[in-house]
């Protein structure tokens, strides 16, 4: 299905102009695969017309219906809905880390930013919430026209933050998020995995349903080191002297380890986990959080 | 007191060198590669080295290498330990004890050890002590030092070997040591007379004062003073330094087992012989002991070697040794002396003699010409280098002798005429100018028997000053001379010993008269079977007993025997002594520092640094590869 000539290299997306080409150029490239896919489902097909009545929003106004019959109709989408959509996007220190043409914040962002074009399209309401420690850039969810640009925009300033914490923001949003909808995780989870399973639970015991985007590098998945080297944290500057010949496997394990502890623990708790490797084409995001959304509908 | 001093205090600039590390750590020691990377959580608790653990391995490593080079440095600066030697300016005490063979009579030794202890005690307080002892060299046991107890340990260690009494020596040896300080200089000694004999050097400088403690001798004292083997028998000289006789048991002892026993009486300072009769082996040693447990222990026993004496080399050189007659009967006659053993002979034509080594050549006790013909320019140098140079030549004059080249060989005009010269019908014969001659004794008895000699032919030699005409033909022409050619000795026969020009290698007197003449050649040339200490053979140390000189078939036994001198218990007086010391002025005495650098050579700190450096860049190599 990922077959590599149907979707973007990260690595190309990140040499396109702004956030919004991006967005858009992932989305209608995932769209038209979509169409040409047995996905169809997932797409946001046009399904009716009906009256026009007050409060609507004049962007779906037909006006090629009015032009022809004068009278006020408003296109009815097949899978329009009220999803209220939260983008937590990770910009802590680490998120900077990229072993290749791409950080793991440029992946993020691209993604979030992907999702929020593909929540546009599909008239959800989407609010993007970026954080390290805390909490340093809060979009309220909406689905008003210019909100879009107003996330890319947001998304396109990101600079990166300190130190991971991701248990506290998802504490604090979900004390906040009163009406159920969707929690979007972009994250390398590199926190305590407790931590991070109780905030995400959080939102679970209030009847959101959460997607979780683990994002990782290939160099932390593979650790294809050679030589011997001092490496440093990018978060505490611990230091850590190691041969990788002599820790490859352990780090590996380790790693499998916690990917393991999350896929296990997330899916117990109903929530949808989506590992993430920058190399991989973003559309694989995409699909996760279309199938994510189909199950909510 | 005991701090550490260098020979060469200047090589210690060297550790500064240590820095180098040190700075390298300081401001090199992040060149490892640094990586940020997100999962550093993961790979802490792997099996890596932790920051820490790496920041106290550098901390080794640095520790290893400083060492290192400050060890290296200091090894050649030469360390010793100051402590243990006094200062160049402290007055001293030398004590030279006597440890020769003299001392070795039952209780001897042990009154010197407590004498010499004695006087290390009774040192003035501030001198400092020095320990010497004695025979035929002086050794410095200790060297001056403040360290009483040192010099005390040592002086309960001294033995009596067997070498000879050298008291020149010994004061020689003091007064190094005392250079320009204050000094006083005790002797422990028997006194023995001989210790004057020897002709050597020393005495003290002015001012340094002697006391002199006297061992006594023995009463008395039966020694071997020499044996020898006569076919079955060992003919042994004992000796009695005692005043009163002695009958004294001899036994002839051979791999440990008694082959023979006599027991002989010997009057009063006097010797005799004792013949020990047995079973002796063809070759190997013996020993021949007397019982004599009041005397000096070192004298009571003679090392024999029982091997026949080793075979002295003579070469012939020929013209051609394939021809028929070749120096056939030279080497036959000489090949019977001594039972077959007393000359090995190696016949060689001109060509060959060439290709042989100036070390070869100077192996040969005597060199036999008979033939020039065939020598090239480097054989006649040879040659020519050998006789000048001490070599024993022997030139038969026969016909294949080049009178030509004859000045090229000897290195001398001989005066040869060319042509040889026919005798008289029926032959020349050959008379001795001096019967009395070594090559002519053997023909004393039957008289007559040169007269048998028939010689058709020879060659006449002119006058030549420095020659002596040893035999003549009965024509009055010479027939056998002598004469010194540079260091060497030269003598020739002036006809032939190949049965070419005469009969005479076919008469009786052919053999007597070749065999006396090589022995006359070669005499004081043989391999010396015995020794006397201190004179031993290179690479021989000086023990009494039987050694192997040289390796394979060109090596021979010796025996070591003690210097009979040395058996003499006759004294001399503690007045006589004294007066017997030369006394020096003491400019020319050794600079100052001699006796830092003998203490610093005994202690070789520097060979104990070096492996203690060697260790450290080992560990060095071992904790840096881990890092790696």
């Amino acid at each position: 299905m990922a077959g590599g000539a149907r979707y973007l290299d990260p690595a190309i997306v990140a040499r396109l102009g702004t956030i919004d080409l991006k967005a858009r150029t992932i989305v209608e490239g995932f769209l038209t695969g979509l169409h040409r896919s047995p996905y169809k489902g997932f797409s946001v097909e046009f399904a009716e017309y009906r009256q026009y009545i007050h409060g609507d929003d004049l962007a779906t106004l037909d006006w090629k219906v009015f032009a022809r019959s004068d009278r006020h109709f408003v296109k009815k989408f097949e899978e329009e809905t009220n999803l209220t959509c939260h983008l937590l996007l990770d910009i802590s220190r680490s998120m900077a880390y990229g072993s290749g043409g791409i950080t793991k914040l440029q992946y993020g962002s691209y993604l979030t930013g992907a999702l929020a074009y593909l929540m546009h399209r599909q008239r959800d309401a989407f609010g993007l919430i970026a954080f390290d420690d805390r909490i340093s850039a809060l979009l309220p969810a909406s689905a008003r026209s210019g909100h879009l640009r107003a996330v890319l925009l947001a998304l396109e300033r990101l600079k990166i933050g300190a130190k991971t914490d991701v248990a506290k923001p998802l504490n604090d949003l979900a004390a906040a998020v009163r009406k159920r909808g969707l929690v979007v995780l972009v994250s390398d989870l590199l926190d305590d995995p407790v931590r991070v399973l109780d905030g995400l639970k959080h939102f679970r015991y209030r009847g959101t349903d959460v997607i979780v985007f683990h994002i990782l590098d290939p160099y932390e998945l593979e650790f294809p080191f050679e030589h011997a080297a001092r490496f440093r944290d990018m978060e505490t500057a611990d230091e850590v002297m190691a041969v990788p010949r002599a820790v490859r496997q352990d780090y590996i394990d380790r790693l499998q380890e916690l990917i393991a502890t999350y896929r296990r623990e997330l899916g117990l708790a109903g929530i949808d986990y989506c590992l993430l490797d920058t190399s991989k084409p973003l559309e694989l995001g995409l699909m996760s959080y279309l199938m994510t959304r189909r199950k909510l509908l | 007191m005991f701090g550490i001093s260098f020979l060469s205090p200047l090589f210690l600039i060297g550790a500064a060198a240590a820095v180098i590390p040190i700075l390298l750590h300081l401001f090199h020691r992040r060149t490892d590669v640094v990586i940020d990377f997100p999962a550093v959580r993961l790979l802490k608790r792997g099996p890596i080295e932790q920051h820490r653990r790496r920041r106290l391995r550098e901390v080794i490593l640095l520790a290893l290498r400083v060492t290192a080079l400050v060890l290296l440095a200091v090894s050649f600066a030469r360390p010793y330990l100051a402590g243990a030697v006094a200062p160049e300016s402290a007055p001293l005490t030398v004590v030279a004890a006597d440890v020769s063979m003299s001392l070795s009579a039952p209780g001897q030794i042990e009154r010197v050890r407590e004498a010499a202890q004695q006087a290390i005690r009774s040192a003035p307080g501030p001198h400092a002590v020095a320990l010497v002892a004695f025979a035929d060299a002086a050794t410095v046991v200790v060297p001056p030092t403040l360290d009483r107890a040192l010099a005390l340990a040592a002086a309960a260690q001294l033995t009596a070997g067997p070498g000879g009494t050298r008291y020149r020596t010994a004061l020689a040896r003091a007064a190094e040591l005392a250079g320009v300080r204050e000094a006083r200089v005790v002797v422990i000694t028997d006194l023995q007379q001989a210790g004057w004999e020897v002709n050597d050097d020393g005495g003290l400088p002015d001012g340094v004062g002697v006391e002199v403690v006297t061992i006594p001798p023995p009463p008395s004292n039966v020694a071997v003073t020499s044996a020898e083997r006569r076919d079955r028998t060992i003919v042994a000289t004992v000796q009695n330094y005692g005043a009163a006789p002695a009958s004294v048991p001899v036994a002839l002892l051979v791999d440990g087992k008694t082959v023979a026993n006599v027991t002989v009486d010997v009057a009063a300072l006097s010797a005799t012989e004792a013949r020990l009769t047995g079973e002796l082996p063809g070759s190997g040693a013996a020993r021949v002991v007397v019982d004599d447990a009041a005397g000096y222990q070192g004298d009571n026993i003679r090392h024999v070697v029982l091997d026949p004496p080793p075979a002295v080399s003579i070469a012939v050189i020929v013209a051609d040794p394939t021809g028929a007659t070749g120096g056939l009967y030279l080497e036959r006659a000489l090949s019977v002396a001594g039972g077959g053993r007393e000359f090995r002979v190696d016949v060689v034509d001109g060509r060959a003699f060439s290709r042989w080594t100036a070390a070869a050549v100077a192996h040969q006790a005597a060199l036999v010409v008979l033939g020039t013909r065939t020598l090239d320019r480097t054989g006649r140098e040879r040659i020519k280098s050998y006789l000048n140079g001490g070599g024993q030549l022997w030139l038969s004059l026969g016909p294949d002798i080049d009178p030509a080249t004859l000045a090229d060989v000897i290195g001398a005009d001989l005066g040869v005429t060319p042509a040889p010269v026919a005798g008289p019908s029926g032959g020349a014969t050959m008379v001795a100018s001096d019967g009395r001659h070594p090559i002519f004794r053997p023909f004393l008895n039957p008289s007559g028997a040169l007269g048998d000699v028939q010689v058709d032919q020879h060659r006449r030699l002119n006058d030549h000053t420095g020659r002596t005409v040893l035999a003549r033909f009965s024509g009055g022409d010479p027939a056998l001379t002598e004469q010194a050619v540079g260091r060497g000795r030269l003598l020739i026969f002036t006809s032939d010993l190949d049965n070419l020009w005469s009969r005479f290698p076919l008469s009786p007197a052919f053999v007597p008269f070749a065999v006396e003449t090589a022995r006359y050649l070669t005499a004081g040339r043989q391999q010396r079977q015995a020794w006397v200490l201190p004179d031993t053979p290179r690479g021989v140390a000086a023990v009494p007993g039987v050694a192997r000189v040289g390796a394979g078939t060109s090596g021979y036994s010796v025996a070591l025997n003690v210097n009979v001198r040395e058996s003499n218990p006759a004294t001399t007086s503690v007045d006589e002594f004294t007066s017997g010391i030369e006394r020096t002025s003491r400019s020319g005495q050794p600079a100052p520092g001699r006796q830092a650098r003998e203490v610093e050579d005994r202690q070789r700190w520097w060979q104990i640094g070096l492996l203690v450096m060697l260790a450290a860049l080992a560990g060095e190599g071992l904790v840096g590869r881990r890092a790696t």
